[in-house]
């Protein structure tokens, strides 16, 4: 590892202001589970690290009825997994994140940096996707906010400039009869994920679809909101033939890359039976 | 004499507390005074022409203190294990003139710190003629096919080829009324022990050297350390402080150990050398790669007459202990049933790949799963229940294998029949839900090799025990603890020999200035050598006590005694006995204060070509596949394993226990992946392991005991055999699951769906 | 370039001075001098390294040592109190939780930071407890049952106690 300097701003508005100082000399840490290993490798070597692990401004789960849930982008892994908001929201979040990694990664690792470094396999970008959420970036020039799916635009790359930070992530409340599943395929348990999907539907009172959201991780260059799939339910009755025409509409959206451990072929016929899982699933939680 | 006070009782090991605590010292955890860092730079190319190494640069940076290649300051002595067998010494610590795989080691800087060392490195200026390099053994052994190595010996890259053969084959196979041929491939994987590779070397002056090293053979280092760096093996002092695990994979001198003796020698300041876990994988070993055909014919009833076999083996750069791993699989391929005619062919192969070597189970896990997988076939073919055709086949005590190996005891049919009892066979073989499966697998291990390929000239093992005037006893022994339990062992046997408590016993171990040679912690061994070694020791010793003990009673001389509970006493008449202490007074007293010291060895005698003795056991697994996503999820497994009389009970079930995850490793998830020779996946994140979460959440541990004569109080070997069933034992259970056979390891999901597509095409044909 | 740290270090104040690279592991084994944590991996893959901040398992070859500024960090050091052994430590002694021992301080300071969170962990939870922890000697099984052991021992020691 090359040697860097160190500093730990007081303030988001600290932080800002020392990004935009440095520029593309700096390099954020939060809770460093990733980046230390890519600076170990010497694949980046940043001359100054800007910590805001410590920033307690941005380490915070709250939930409102109307506004639904804000989690501050320094929050950990660990915290959203046991938040009892969290579980009695969306306790797909606390699920996804029970199995994300080993407890230790959890404990120190933060759902930011896990959006922030953008591997396309992260477990929590699809559950996001799925219930809507949307993350909030703040820069010198103040806020904005994004749809989940739009923030990430290739491997390892997203939409933040060099003086941004990721601040918050935003889920709005879920609709009365919805239902969320996401899981994951891998070899060894603890291990990141070969592919996962994540589901969500809301029903009509009539049990027709009103809504319907699909992603995948693992399956892409970034987390795979597959829209097209998702319209093969609107306004219809969900079966178990509609949801084997969306897996296979789905099919048709994924981009599997091959690796040591599977082939693309396979990587994308598991994210098929991930999805009919988890579409069953969903439907299971509101019917 | 059947009742032990501390033999196969509970007992906590004698290295516990250390442990526990975070006290024990390991070899990295050692820092000594100015001392430097070592570091190696290592080949980039699978096969090249060194042209030249300029390490000018790296000797002008500040904080730089050494630099040293192969050429320039080395011996250029080409060593191994093979010193009886020189033909087969065929690697140096640096690269010479050439290098043969990515990540040989070709110069080293010793540095102030590990930072500078590293810029050192980036700063030597290597010059390559790069040559054309073969990484399949089937494509090495071709005519044209680059040579690795010159030498009288070597002939199209095969290294060394291993034959075997009794009965008449070709006769019996026209005699069976079925012959079946089948074949199988062997991935490669590495030991994965979780403390890297790493030495500290001080060299004292006047040619005396100590390295504290993390190895499973101090002695090996010891004598082949003497030998690369042209000192006297005597002025090498040995030290192997705790070692967090080997498993085969540091049996060897290896270039750590060289390179920081020679930065000692150089600078006069001790240096360590710490592989990182990437320079593991680059720059270590791995188990073979193998290609096996399997040739076997039977009969109707279910009785195996001949079998023919035929490996090749990807061998890698060097021969490291890959000769011996071929004549093992070629041997544990009958075991444990008794074939009377048999023909092995063996291939050792050199590729520009990492060497392959030993790995527990040393070419047994390769040859069981083909012999339990091809076993399977052959029952499914007859219609037998598979752990019937098993117990027909089975290997009976006082077996003999002509010019092999003789068996004494064996229990592998109690082992089998109680595995089956346990997990409800009968009642489940072929009969569980759709998905879900149950298969065995069988294997048979030796109990400490009867190789001396280091030619030492010593005993196998050697012992010395102490008793001190207040009954406390020294117990030197130079065998290595790398986690398996054996100074423990050692603590228990010579506890029990003596009649004291556990408490009382001093175990010195560890460094060969202190302790006998011995040739270390392989081939399961230890137990068995050095337990007899102390067992003669003991005697020595009992044999003074008795008789200070007859001359301070005074009985009438026909009576015997024996040593127990503190107290040496009449065998016939218990209640007539000294304390222990005094008798010990009495006899150092006796003999003009002269130590009380009893000296033991063991060498085995009229053994056969392979071991003293052999262990047995049957594995059975149950298994579930997702049959969407081919994943395979085991439920349960049960071991019966025959390890003769236990010592230490926790000891052979945590052994047990670890050889099964290793190997469930081996079969569902391990895999070193190579492309033109480079590890793609050299780290613990994308080589895959097992977890916790992942072993089986039933696992049961049989233990079957036998008595083994040749045995301390009957002992063999535990925990190395049972790595070699596992592949086998759940490749079959996946077959009685889904149908589907993976001849083709490691058996991964992808695996399973493409077969299970085949078996749905070949039905849908009809 | 060096600068000031200040945190606890098995309940000692420390103030010491590191180069911002210096990650927890190596402040604790090579400056401080506590060997207990072991490098198996230095990547975030094996647990060997784990020690505990604020009572939170971590891997400490994956935490800068500037990050622990003001926080509490233990190590299996710090785990026995004084000559009286764990109940972990007495549970790993008398159940066999160790072979090599190379991985013993991170799986006993990833047990404890279970415990700490789950006094009375279900063997399902024990195994998912240690996914972060690599042992090839053991197989775990002998890890984990030491684990649900040294929570009933530590259930009957807190009865007793009250
Ligand atoms: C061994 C291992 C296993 C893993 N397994 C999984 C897994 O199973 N599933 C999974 O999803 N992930 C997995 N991960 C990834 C893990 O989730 C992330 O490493 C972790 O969540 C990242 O968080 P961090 O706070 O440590 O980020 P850091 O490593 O500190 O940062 C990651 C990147 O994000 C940037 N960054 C961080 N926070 C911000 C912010 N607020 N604004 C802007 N940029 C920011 C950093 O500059 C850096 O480039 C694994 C990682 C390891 C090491
Ligand atoms: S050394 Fe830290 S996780 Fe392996
Ligand atoms: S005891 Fe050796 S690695 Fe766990």
């Amino acid at each position: 590892m090359r040697d860097f300097d160190y500093i730990a701003p007081k303030s988001v508005e600290e932080t800002i202001k020392v990004l935009s100082e440095y520029k593309d000399e700096a390099k954020i840490i939060a809770g460093g589970q990733s980046l230390l290993n890519i600076l170990k490798q010497d694949l980046m070597a940043p001359e100054i690290l800007v910590d805001i692990k410590h920033l307690s401004e941005l380490d915070y789960i709250t939930y409102d009825e109307k506004e639904g849930m804000r989690i501050g982008a320094t929050t950990t892994h660990h915290a959203v997994e046991v938040s009892p908001l969290v579980i009695e929201h969306y306790p797909i979040l606390s699920e996804m994140e029970h199995t994300l990694a080993f407890p230790q990664t959890r404990n120190w690792g933060t759902i930011g940096g896990n959006l922030c470094i953008q591997d396309p396999t992260g477990d929590v970008a699809p559950p996001l996707i799925a219930l809507r959420a949307t993350v909030k970036i703040v820069g010198p020039n103040g806020e904005r906010i994004l749809p989940m799916e739009d923030f990430s635009t290739d491997y390892y790359e997203t939409v933040l400039e060099e003086d941004e930070i990721l601040a918050e992530v935003r889920i709005p409340p879920m609709a009365p009869r919805t239902g969320v599943a996401y899981s994951k395929f891998r070899i060894v348990e603890g291990d990141a994920p070969i592919v996962g999907a994540a589901v969500a539907f809301t029903l009509n009172e009539d049990g027709t679809c009103a809504d319907a959201r699909i992603a995948t991780n693992g399956t892409a260059p970034i987390p795979l909101r597959i829209p097209d799939a998702e319209a093969v339910f609107k306004g219809k009755k969900i079966t178990d033939e509609l949801i084997q025409e969306a897996v296979e509409v789905a099919g048709e959206a994924m981009e599997c890359i091959p690796d040591i451990v599977a082939s693309d072929e396979y990587k994308k016929r598991v994210a098929k039976v991930y999805i009919k899982r988890m579409a069953r699933k969903a439907l299971s939680q509101i019917q | 004499m059947s009742e032990f006070s501390v033999i196969g009782k509970p007992v906590r090991r004698i290295d516990g507390l250390e442990k526990v605590t975070g006290a024990a010292q390991y070899t990295t955890d050692i820092k000594l005074p100015g001392m430097l860092i070592g570091k190696m730079l290592r080949s980039p190319h699978p096969h090249a022409k060194i042209l030249n190494i300029d390490t000018s640069a790296a000797e002008k940076l500040l904080g730089v203190k050494a630099v040293i290649t192969g050429p320039r300051d080395t011996l250029g002595v080409k060593y191994s294990n093979w010193r009886r067998y020189p033909h087969l010494m065929d690697e140096t610590a640096l690269a010479m003139d050439r290098v043969r795989y990515i990540g040989e080691p070709i110069a080293a800087v010793a540095a102030v710190d590990a930072d500078v060392a590293e810029e050192a490195l980036s700063l030597i200026e290597v010059e390559y003629e790069i040559l054309p390099a073969v990484f399949d053994p089937l494509e090495a052994m071709k005519d044209g096919a680059p040579q690795i190595h010159e030498g009288p010996t070597v002939r199209n890259n095969v290294s060394e080829a291993r034959h075997f053969e009794f009965g008449n084959v070709d006769e019996a196979f026209k005699k069976c009324d079925y012959v079946r041929e089948d074949t199988f491939y062997l991935h490669p994987v590495i030991h994965a022990f979780i403390e890297p590779y790493n030495s500290v070397a001080r060299y004292e002056g006047d040619g005396k050297l100590t390295i504290w090293t993390s190895t499973q053979t101090p002695y090996y280092i010891q004598t082949l350390l003497a030998m690369a760096l042209g000192l006297k093996e005597g002025n090498i002092r040995v030290i192997k402080p705790h070692v967090g695990g080997g498993f085969g994979g540091k049996m060897e001198l290896f270039s750590d150990q060289v390179v920081a003796a020679i930065l000692s020698m150089k600078t006069g300041k001790p240096v360590k050398v710490e592989l990182t876990r990437e320079e593991c994988f680059e720059g270590g070993r791995r188990r073979h790669p193998m290609y096996y055909t399997l040739k076997t014919g039977y009969m109707k009833d279910g009785t195996i007459l001949a079998k023919e076999a035929k490996l090749y083996t990807d061998g890698g750069a060097y021969n490291a202990m890959g000769p011996t791993s071929l004549y093992l699989s070629g041997f544990f391929q009958m075991f444990p049933y008794a074939i009377p005619n048999y023909r092995y062919d063996g291939f050792h192969v050199y590729t520009n790949k990492t060497p392959a070597t030993a790995m527990r189970g040393f070419g047994g896990p390769q040859a069981e799963f083909t012999c339990d997988s091809q076993i399977d076939m052959i029952a499914e073919h007859l219609g037998m229940d598979p752990a019937e055709i098993r117990l027909k086949n089975r290997m009976k005590p006082g077996h003999v294998i002509p010019g092999l190996a003789k068996v004494e005891s064996c229990g592998i049919k109690e082992c089998i029949e109680r595995a089956m009892e346990s997990t409800g066979w009968k009642e489940k073989k072929g009969k569980l839900p759709k998905g879900r499966g149950i298969g065995m697998g069988c294997y048979g291990f030796m109990s400490g090799g009867v190789f001396n390929w280091i030619n030492s000239p010593y005993a196998y093992s050697g012992a010395m025990v102490r008793v001190n005037v207040d009954g406390t006893v020294d117990v030197y022994i130079g065998s290595a603890e790398i986690g398996q339990g054996s100074d423990t062992v050692a603590a228990q046997i010579v506890a029990e020999k003596l009649g004291v408590p556990m408490s009382d016993i001093n175990v010195v171990r560890g460094d060969t200035r202190t302790c006998p040679p011995d040739l270390g912690a392989w081939g399961s061994r230890q137990t068995l050598m050095v337990g007899n070694a102390l067992i003669m020791a003991c005697d020595q010793i009992l044999d003074k006590l008795y008789k200070t003990a007859a001359a301070l009673m005074g009985p009438n001389v026909v009576y015997d005694y024996a040593a127990k509970d503190g107290r040496v006493f009449i065998k016939e008449r218990p209640e007539r006995g000294l304390d222990f202490v005094e008798v010990v007074k009495a006899a150092i007293r006796a003999d003009e204060g002269n130590q009380l010291i009893g000296r033991g060895y063991y060498t085995p005698h009229d053994k056969g070509m392979v071991s003293p003795a052999y262990s047995f056991g049957a594995q059975v697994a149950e298994v579930e596949v997702d049959e969407e996503t081919g994943k395979v999820t085991l439920l349960q497994v049960t071991t019966a394993h025959d390890c003769g009389q236990v010592i230490n009970e926790l000891g052979v079930e945590g052994q047990l226990e670890g050889a099964f995850v290793m190997g469930q490793g081996y079969t569902l998830s391990e895999n070193l992946v190579t492309d033109q020779g480079k590890i793609l996946n050299p780290s613990f994140v994308d080589y895959k392991l097992m977890r916790a979460p992942d072993v089986p959440e039933n696992f049961t541990s049989l233990m079957v005991e036998t008595y083994e004569p040749e045995g301390p109080f009957g002992a063999k070997e535990a925990g190395e055999g049972l790595t070699n069933p596992n592949a086998g034992c759940i490749a079959n259970a996946i077959y009685d699951a889904i149908g589907v056979r993976i001849t083709d390891m490691p058996i991964t999901p992808e695996k399973i769906l493409k077969a299970l597509d085949e078996k749905k095409k070949k039905e849908a044909k009809g | 370039m060096k600068k000031i740290l200040s945190f606890t270090l098995n309940g000692q104040p420390y103030e010491v001075a590191v180069k911002p690279k210096t990650t927890l592991i190596e402040l604790i084994r090579d400056e401080i001098g506590l060997t207990g944590p072991k490098i198996g991996c230095n990547a975030g893959a094996c647990g060997a390294c784990t020690v505990l901040i604020d009572g939170k398992a971590v891997d400490s070859c994956s935490v800068l040592a500037l990050q622990v500024e003001g926080h509490s960090v233990e190590t299996v050091e710090g785990l026995a109190d004084g000559d009286k052994l764990h109940p972990l430590q007495e549970a790993f002694l008398d159940d066999g939780g160790y072979q090599c021992g190379f991985c013993t301080p991170g799986m006993l300071m990833a047990a404890k930071s279970l415990l700490n969170e789950n006094p009375d962990p279900s063997i399902h939870e024990i195994r998912h407890g240690l996914s972060g922890n690599l042992c090839r000697c053991t197989g775990y099984v002998r890890i984990i049952d030491s684990i649900h052991d040294a929570a009933q021992r530590m259930k009957k020691e807190g009865g007793e106690k009250s």
